[in-house]
């Protein structure tokens, strides 16, 4: 029995003790094989978004690839359409992995423009912010929050409402347009989660773009909406001191000013709504190998680490909390981990369902009627 | 008033070996094939992508969905700034131009001004929206200088550079200076001693202006206002840098369901570009006619 | 005569004014990086990128070969269409229209789908016949302007009478072209180079989406983040554009005509 049961762990150790060089040599050959490629094209990633400049110099001195960035200002649908119009080229304007919002990775992958691969910390992704194929899964996510200039805005706003006073008069701006961006739909749809009303909010997603809309018209008439989308630029100018922007972006804009002027980041106390992005590989990519390379660096404890140094949350915080991986003074540098409990993560029917309506009705809601 | 122009020329490159006309068309067959390779060609994707739904169908609905009010009312807005800034652009570039032309002034004032109406030509986009927003915007420079100094509000008096006006105001930016460039030129073309002439015979300033000057120019200005008109239809970044979330454009329309981030439909975006496409054919067309006209008195 | 002289200034003073304050604008708040007091710094972190040089200098090169291209094929054709096909001059005008109402992005995506690597003309293998392709790009994108200058300028000179005496006197095609159009419409080819240059410089959705080392993309790459370079930035580039047309102009100028009072 005793020699039975030895026998069994020593194969059976042994047969894990092979997996695992197995897995090591999988690994090895993903990187030789990348290196034959040469390079990996990437789109849309501003050194200052996430930290991502950090990670791109990270990639390139583990591996020694070239990376080739194109247009870092490019947003997810330009993404999705840079794949779309590069199928036959294989020139370097052909993306090979794209960041794009979470409602884009089914739509790429009903057209057939990304293809499935699983990274070794595949599990560790929550199941509701991945494709169960493997298509597209999400690598980070912030909080909308609000940007302050405390040049020109004494008192911070600490919640919707109160950007609705008498004190913000011409102060607030979305940080992009409400019909295209991803970025200020979900501003108005926070919005609509806030204040007293917003848990009809959270249950029906349709009634929260309402109720954002509503929020905003009540906004534009109090002459407190500025028409304009807020920049850095603009922040800094006087034109738009309070933007709605993802946190990770106004803790980055922070840094950038070095307090000329000073910047507040608040995340309000109510209406928290959460922007998870998602990485996938292009199905044309030129490079599928150095594509597949860089999904595992970014998705290992390394990458998803510097996310958190650029002020995004990865989608791996929770697994990485757990295992004690996060150093305390990174986590220091984050806005208090209560404002995230409020966090609401919109599912992709939420999304489709408020997006419709705040696209189709700002004109009519909120249109500053220019004269 | 064209045949015997014609038959002049026929006579005058009288080849014994080849028919002028097929020489003729030899003559623009680079531009041709150039337009079509690089030009035509992308042009027709456009059009059919305009018939077109996702899945490749044909369909007339997107034409269909031009005729929406919210698009009928982009077009309307579109058209209104565009006329806007095209003749008043005109009109003060044309002042502009003569003043430096004709007007007498230091001789290295000219191509001081045509090379800065060079770069001006094209300072559009968000770097003009954020000079705009910088010298007019609640905390511009103008603003605060008109409040400290003399103590009026602009705001107050009912300004606002997010606006209809203000929008028009960045666009003179870069419509003036493309007046200025072009018409230059044609201002050579009128000599001195026609100017001499005329007050020989008795006409007053505004007499050589509506008998001499006009007449020439005419299709010259009208040719460039439409070219301004053009030029404005098109433009969007500096629209998009400085009203961006409300005054709603053709241009921004088009390029929200080409590009946009969220709910796109390219195929409407390229129906809303063929709309485009067909204003202008039917201005140039008027322009066309109105020149045609206006031409027979000139030879 | 007195009466005269002021409506000129009045206009230029007018003009100087509208013109010179955005960019004074722009510039002061580019002066306030360091808090509480003036300083360049941010022209110094704007100037002392690599960047910012080696892109400028590729798109000044596309710029001189737009220019060249561009001349090459409108003034002959500008030409023919005024003395020889004036049936053809509304289809040619509204041709020359067409690029400010098509978008940009529109002709890119047309170009990557006929000209991309596994076409019968892959002009998008390689990065030197990609550069081909972005300056046949620019040279549509300038058309318009370049097309209504020439054709401006033809009209202020008599084609007809000009052409019949060159022939008069034995003169080739080509050589009335070059030797006798040309420098009579030298004004309105400068004009039109002005705002070709001017157009290329700046330009960004083409440089971008075929992924060219050009200035507009790096443009765009330093305004998305900052706040105070990218008013520096728009100063120098305004400055040096400015500078880079002068030089043309000063290359263009015919040392024959240098004495005429028109330029």
């Amino acid at each position: 029995m005793k020699l039975a049961a030895t026998s069994l762990c020593t194969i059976s150790t042994m047969a894990l003790l092979a997996a695992a060089s197995a897995q090591a040599q999988t690994a090895d050959a993903l990187a030789t094989a990348a290196k034959g490629e040469g390079q990996l094209t990437v789109i849309a990633l501003p050194h200052d978004w996430c930290g991502y400049g950090a990670i791109i110099d990270g990639f390139k001195a583990k591996y020694g690839l070239k990376i080739n960035e194109l247009n870092p200002d490019a947003g997810s649908g330009d993404e999705v359409q840079a794949i779309r119009a590069n199928k036959d080229n294989k020139g370097p304007q052909a993306p090979d992995v794209i960041d794009v919002g979470l409602s884009f990775g089914p739509t790429a992958k009903a057209e057939g423009l990304i293809m499935p691969y699983k990274v070794p910390t595949w599990s560790t992704i929550p199941d509701n912010q991945k494709d169960a194929d493997g298509a597209w899964y999400g690598d980070y996510y912030g909080v909308l929050a609000f940007e302050v200039n405390k040049d020109i805005v004494k008192t911070s706003p600490t919640d919707w409402p109160d950007l609705l006073g008498g004190d913000y008069k011409n102060t607030v701006a979305l940080a992009g347009d409400p019909r295209t961006s991803n970025q200020a739909i979900q501003g108005v749809y926070a919005a609509g989660l806030s204040g007293p009303n917003g848990a009809a909010g959270k249950a029906d997603a349709a009634k929260a773009a309402q109720a954002g809309l509503d929020f905003f018209a009540k906004l534009n008439k109090n002459g407190n909406f500025v028409p304009t989308i807020g920049k850095v630029a603009s922040l800094a100018q006087g034109a738009t001191p309070i933007v709605i922007r993802w946190d990770y972006n106004a803790l980055a804009d922070r840094d950038t000013l070095k307090g000329n002027p000073p910047i507040d980041v608040v995340v309000p106390k109510t209406g928290v709504v959460a922007g998870v992005y998602v990485q996938a590989i292009s199905a044309y990519a030129p490079h599928p190998n150095a594509a597949k390379l860089w999904m595992d660096y970014i998705y290992s404890d390394e990458g998803q680490l510097t996310y958190l140094k650029g002020y995004c949350h990865p989608i791996r915080f929770q697994d990485l909390v757990k295992t004690g991986k996060v150093p305390a003074d990174l986590m220091s540098k984050l806005p208090p981990a209560a404002a995230y409990d409020e966090a609401v993560f919109p599912t992709l029917a939420d999304q489709k369902a408020s997006n419709e309506i705040i696209t189709k009705q700002w004109d009519k809601v909120v249109g500053a009627n220019v004269k | 008033m064209e045949q015997p122009v014609e038959v002049l020329g026929q006579v005058a490159l009288a080849r014994p070996r080849r028919a002028p006309l097929s020489w003729a068309w030899v003559g623009v067959v680079p531009f041709f094939a150039f337009a079509l390779l690089f030009l035509l060609v992308p042009t027709f994707y456009l059009v059919v992508g305009a018939f077109q739904d996702d899945a490749g169908r044909w369909t007339l609905a997107n034409i269909g969905a031009l005729f929406q009010p919210e698009v009928m009312s982009a077009y309307a807005i579109s058209l209104e700034i565009s006329a806007a800034s095209a003749l008043i652009g005109a009109a003060l570039g044309f002042m502009l131009a003569w003043a430096v032309v004709l007007g007498n002034l230091p001789g290295w004032l000219r191509p001081t001004l045509m090379t800065f109406s060079g770069v001006a030509s094209n300072f559009a986009g968000i770097p003009l929206a954020f000079a705009f927003l910088a010298t007019l915007g609640r905390m511009g420079l103008v603003t605060l200088l008109l409040q400290d100094a003399f103590g009026f509000s602009l705001y107050r008096a009912g300004f606002n550079v997010l606006s209809f006006s203000g929008l028009t105001l960045a666009y003179l930016y870069f419509q003036i200076p493309l007046m200025v460039l072009i018409i230059a030129p044609a201002l050579d073309g009128l000599k001195r001693e026609w100017r001499e002439a005329a007050t020989i015979l008795g006409a007053s300033p505004f007499g050589y202006w509506r008998r001499v000057v006009l007449p020439i120019l005419w299709p010259s200005l009208l040719g460039t206002t439409l070219l301004l008109f053009a030029n404005a239809f098109g433009a969007i970044a500096t629209a998009y840098g400085l009203t961006g979330s409300t005054l709603n454009l053709v241009t921004i329309l088009l390029y929200a369901q080409i590009r946009g981030d969220v709910l796109h439909n390219p195929n409407l975006g390229y129906a809303l570009a063929l709309g485009m496409v067909v204003i202008t054919g039917l201005s140039n067309a008027a322009y066309i006619i109105l020149r045609t006209r206006s031409e027979r008195w000139l030879r | 005569m007195r009466r005269a002289r002021i409506l000129p200034w009045l206009a230029l003073a007018v003009g100087v004014i509208y013109f010179l304050v955005p960019l004074i604008a722009t510039f002061e708040f580019s002066l306030r990086i360091l808090r509480g007091r003036y300083s360049f710094q941010a022209y110094a972190n704007v100037l002392g990128d690599p960047q910012f040089q080696s892109t400028f200098l590729f798109s000044v090169v596309v710029a001189v070969a737009t220019i060249v291209v561009g001349t090459l094929l409108v003034v002959p054709t500008a030409y023919w269409i005024r003395l020889k096909l004036p049936r053809m001059r509304p289809y040619v005008e509204f041709v020359t229209l067409l690029p400010l109402v098509i978008p940009a992005i529109v002709l890119v995506f047309g170009y990557l789908k006929l000209y991309n690597s596994s076409s019968i003309l892959p002009l998008t293998a390689a990065d030197w016949s990609t550069n081909v392709l972005l300056v046949f790009g620019y040279v549509t994108l300038a058309l318009p302007y370049m097309y209504r200058a020439v054709d401006t300028g033809l009209r202020a000179i008599d084609v007809r009478s000009l052409t019949e005496a060159a022939e008069s006197l034995g003169a080739a095609r080509a050589t009335i072209l070059f030797q006798v159009i040309l420098p009579n419409v030298k004004v309105a080819v400068m004009s039109g180079a002005f705002l070709t240059f001017a157009i290329v410089i700046g330009e960004f959705t083409l440089a971008s989406l075929l992924d060219r080392p050009a200035f507009g993309p790096y443009l765009q790459l330093v305004g998305a983040n900052k706040a105070y370079e990218p008013a520096a930035l728009a100063i120098i580039a305004f400055a040096i554009t400015w500078a880079c047309m002068g030089l043309i102009q000063v290359f263009g100028r015919d040392p024959r005509t240098a004495s005429r009072p028109a330029f």
